[in-house]
């Protein structure tokens, strides 16, 4: 089933195209990442679907419902984390989750143990009566999410909640991620650390200036961009190559010489490493290593955007 | 209604945790009853201004004359009964009492009678003069019934009553006059104050949206409409008790005596609640963060009570700026006071009330004509 759906959403800002376009469909259960740099939209994506900002062209359908026509329904269905921290600093954080969750309706015994069930998922079960003036950063964006979570949203969306946190809450709030989906929650998750989105996302979208510019798992990014691969082969003396021979295998695009490693780009589709390591054998060069560089996400952003992630 | 209900209770929960404000908007009223004590309180009490006109001289007449006199706190003096009227009027004089022929023989045959107390303050001024003066006609009146036609008891018993009562009469007048500028200083500073509290409970709003819950809000199933509401309320409630406590604290701990029924003052204060609330959400539309809404607020308040005369009595100011009163919600309040205090009834004063409820309306219109434009260009960052 699919959760949320996104036609052609558009947003613009006077003559600023915030939002181009975006087309994309999120299935239930899965882990959606969003990539993108600051200012690629990341956020105005988020806030049309959580109906804080009114898309000035397109569709979003949340489980087959419009959501501007369904406003009560959407927004109870969803958890929004936003990206700036919005806690009350004035409630202890029991008060704040048990504020939230009462705005879905939620009361008495019900509200209670459902406020208890999304600090103690959250760990904050010890500091319930605490105000977040005293919280850690990394304790307040915890809070963040426990107010997101208590009314059980089929749709929980994280906007960078890792922004400028310790380690700890980072991997607490990742696990949190991975239980909340395993609970049957549907996420979204928008971040600047690749490794987060490469490590708990199921899919992954990449935006820039707007636009939706590549979008699949993380093996269907990657293809994207595996036509070539890179072959290092670390040898003892290199002088005695002769890079035009090299060049003249079947398949070689580039090869480069750096101190001990010779690195040399291939089509993808080409079988030729056997002969590529003949030559190395007439040549009497000894071989020491070979690699063969897997793409990473920060090469397939990097290849579609011309910019690394945190540019 | 029951979200906007759960968001009242968030507001009032927020408000009262934090000492500031419990200080801001339960405290500072009182600081204004204070005020106003030391402003009149201070040097004791003043006199009783009754004018005597007297169309039956004779023996009875004057004692009773004398009688009044010697009441702490009050003076006579004879006046014609042309001038009485006028000097009643001007306020040189707080009552007027007028024996008219008859009076004498009405006392004797046992049935007072053809005497009169006129005063514009109403019932509090002439109520004490009046108890004094009927304990006393009576007393003499039944002296003729005990002589029963018998010349000489009858003055026999009046010498001793004579003698006697200077001794044993007492009694502390109280000084309504200062009581009435009290209350009326007293609104003048809670009024203030609550302006001040309005806009700080309606500031919420700002400070929200600055700290960013303002929008997490609108992200869960309350719009923006609900969460104006709830606010609204949350000010009435505060409001409601600001008035209460002022009331139950002039009267029942600095024993000011306010002379007008309770409900008609808190009705009154209830219309400038409203236009209060009205001025506070228009000033949140115009002002784009804390700091401009402070200088509004700045702006506004503490001139426009002044002005109003909210510090002072107006009759000091310049004719020229009790012209500016008149265009002040303030001022319309006070002078709805004061005609109260005069013993005027509400009803009567549909003008006043009529104008006040336009001051909030014109308010509230404002607001939200802002507000709708405010959200036409969505202003979100
Ligand atoms: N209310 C607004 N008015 C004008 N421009 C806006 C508004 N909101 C966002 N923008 C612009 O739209 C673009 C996208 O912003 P958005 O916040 O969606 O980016 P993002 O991907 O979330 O970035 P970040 O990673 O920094 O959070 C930015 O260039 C931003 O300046
Ligand atoms: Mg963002």
């Amino acid at each position: 089933m699919k959760v949320l759906e996104l036609k052609n959403l558009t947003r613009r800002f006077g003559d600023f195209v915030a939002v181009d376009n975006v087309s994309l469909a999120i299935e239930e259960g899965e882990i959606f990442g969003f990539l993108g740099t600051n200012g690629a939209g990341k956020s105005t994506t988020i806030n049309m679907i959580s109906g804080l900002l009114r898309q000035s062209k397109g569709d979003i359908k949340l489980l087959d419902k419009e959501i501007n026509k369904n406003k009560k329904f959407a927004k109870s269905n969803i958890g929004m984390v936003p990206q700036d921290i919005a806690i009350y600093e004035d409630l202890t954080a029991h008060e704040n989750v048990q504020f939230f969750a009462g705005l879905y309706g939620l009361r008495g015994s019900e509200l209670k143990n459902r406020v208890d069930e999304a600090l103690q998922f959250v760990g904050l079960t010890s500091r319930a009566k605490d105000y977040p003036k005293n919280f850690s950063g990394g304790m307040k964006r915890r809070l963040n999410i426990a107010c997101a979570i208590a009314h059980r949203p089929k749709l929980i969306i994280m906007d960078e909640p890792t922004v400028g946190i310790d380690p700890q809450s980072r991997n607490y709030i990742l696990n949190s991620v991975h239980k909340l989906n395993e609970m049957g929650c549907t996420i979204i998750y928008t971040s600047h650390y690749m490794e987060e989105v490469e490590e708990i996302c199921s899919r992954i979208a990449i935006i820039d200036h707007g636009k939706i510019i590549a979008e699949g798992t993380k093996e269907q990014l990657k293809a994207i961009i595996t036509d070539t691969k890179d072959i290092w082969i670390g040898v003892h003396s290199p002088e005695s190559l002769n890079i035009s021979t090299l060049k003249a295998i079947n398949g070689v695009n580039e090869v480069q010489v750096d101190e001990d490693v010779v690195k040399i780009n291939s089509r993808a589709d080409v079988n030729n490493l056997n002969r590529i390591i003949q030559y190395f054998i007439n040549s009497g060069i000894e071989i020491r290593s070979i690699d063969e560089q897997a793409p990473n996400l920060d090469t397939v952003f990097l290849t579609l955007t011309g910019r690394t992630l945190r540019d | 209604m029951k979200d906007v209900l759960w968001l009242v209770q968030n507001m009032l929960r927020i408000l009262f945790k934090s000492k500031k404000s419990v200080l801001l908007t339960l405290g500072l009223p009182i600081v204004g009853i204070i005020i106003s004590l030391l402003m009149y309180g201070g040097t004791g009490t003043t006199n009783l201004h009754v004018g005597i006109v007297n169309h039956d001289s004779s023996r009875i007449t004057t004692d009773t004359i004398k009688f009044i006199n010697g009441l702490s706190h009050v003076d006579t003096k004879t006046v014609s009964p042309r001038t009485a009227k006028d000097e009643v009027a001007e306020g040189t004089l707080d009552c007027v009492i007028t024996f008219d022929k008859g009076f004498t023989k009405s006392v004797e045959s046992g049935i007072p009678d053809h005497i009169q107390i006129a005063s514009i303050k109403g019932a509090t001024v002439t109520g004490f003069v009046k108890s004094y003066l009927n304990n006393y006609l009576e007393n003499i009146a039944s002296f003729s019934k005990v002589a029963n036609g018998h010349i000489d008891t009858y003055n026999q018993l009046y010498k001793t009553y004579q003698q006697s009562h200077f001794k044993v009469k007492t009694g502390t007048l109280k000084d309504t006059s200062k009581n009435k500028e009290m209350t009326y200083q007293t609104i003048g500073y809670l009024m203030m104050f609550m302006l001040y509290s309005a806009i700080n409970l309606s500031g919420m709003i700002t400070r929200e949206k600055e700290g960013r819950t303002y929008f997490r809000l609108l992200s869960t199933p309350i719009n923006s409409r609900k969460y104006v509401l709830a606010n609204i309320l949350t000010n009435l409630c505060v409001m409601i008790l600001q008035i209460i406590i002022v009331i139950v604290v002039m009267t029942n701990v600095f024993h000011i005596h306010v002379s007008v029924p309770y409900w008609e003052i808190f009705v009154t204060l209830l219309l400038f609640a409203l236009i209060a609330i009205g001025l506070s959400l228009a000033v949140v539309a115009f002002a784009s963060s804390t700091s401009s809404m402070g200088a509004i607020e700045n702006l506004i308040v503490a001139p426009t009570s002044m002005l109003s005369g909210c510090f002072f009595p107006i009759d000091v100011m310049p004719e020229t700026i009790k012209k500016i009163a008149h265009f002040l919600p303030q001022s319309w309040l006070l002078d709805t006071i004061n005609k109260l205090q005069e013993g005027q009834h509400f009803t009567g004063l549909y003008l006043n009330v009529l104008i006040l409820l336009a001051f909030a309306l014109a308010f509230f219109l404002i607001a939200a004509y802002k507000f709708s434009r405010n959200n036409q260009v969505s202003t979100f960052l």
